[in-house]
């Protein structure tokens, strides 16, 4: 069974933030900054709690940030 | 990288210096009874001290830095480690089950019944870098793989 994927807009929406650094976003959601890098690049898929909040941190909800494709 | 990554490259360093140490005691001995040869029964033993005491100083270490520093560590980290600790535990046990069985086999064909007691020291030290290799190389491999999920 081919393995859904989820994508997602975290490098628009810091961009359309004031262009938010990764450093920024990570603090604000407490995690590092290679995560961040990796979650831009696909290569890593977050927790719920994770994705939460960096959905907060953007102020949308959480389909704006992540879009699940089967 | 993370504290982590650079926690399991170092590992990697110690480890794999450990595994070369082996190879140029053994070569230049040209015996794998090692103990047979007091000098270099305990050179093999001052290696494998030696490694065992600089992964404790450097946990120690990464976790002093991981508790003073914020956010240095977090869910991916933490779902690598689990994962690479998982591998590292399987390959371990099969390694020792396999030299067991080999051990046993062995002497049994030979027709003895004793097994000279420094074979299961040495096992369980072969099981000690297996699980701290294996660990240190699967964190990495997750590390650089193209799509790691927090929840699988």
């Amino acid at each position: 069974m081919p393995r859904a994927r989820i994508n997602n807009s975290i490098r628009r929406l810091r961009f359309d933030h004031n262009e938010m650094t990764q450093e920024e976003l990570a603090s604000r959601v407490g995690c590092t900054r290679q995560t961040i890098i990796a979650l831009e690049q696909g290569k890593y898929v977050p927790s719920i709690e994770l994705a939460f909040k960096i959905a907060r941190a953007f102020g949308v909800t959480l389909e704006e940030v992540f879009q699940y494709e089967e | 990288m993370t504290i982590s990554q650079k926690t399991a490259w170092a590992q990697l360093g110690i480890f794999g210096a450990l595994v070369i140490s082996w190879v140029v005691l053994f070569s230049i001995k040209g015996t794998v009874f090692y103990w047979q040869d007091d000098a270099m029964k305990m050179t093999f033993y001052w290696f494998c001290a030696a490694a065992f005491a600089a992964l404790v100083v450097m946990n120690v270490v990464a976790t002093i830095l991981k508790s003073r520093l914020n956010a240095v560590t977090d869910e991916r980290d933490r779902s690598i480690f689990r994962k690479a600790s998982l591998w590292a535990t399987g390959t371990s046990y099969t390694v020792v089950v396999a030299l067991l069985l080999v051990l046993a086999i062995t002497y049994m064909d030979s027709g003895s019944e004793t097994i000279p007691v420094y074979f299961p020291l040495f096992i369980v030290i072969v099981g000690g870098v297996t699980l701290t290799l294996t660990q240190a190389i699967t964190a990495l491999l997750l590390y650089g793989r193209k799509v790691n999920h927090a929840e699988s």
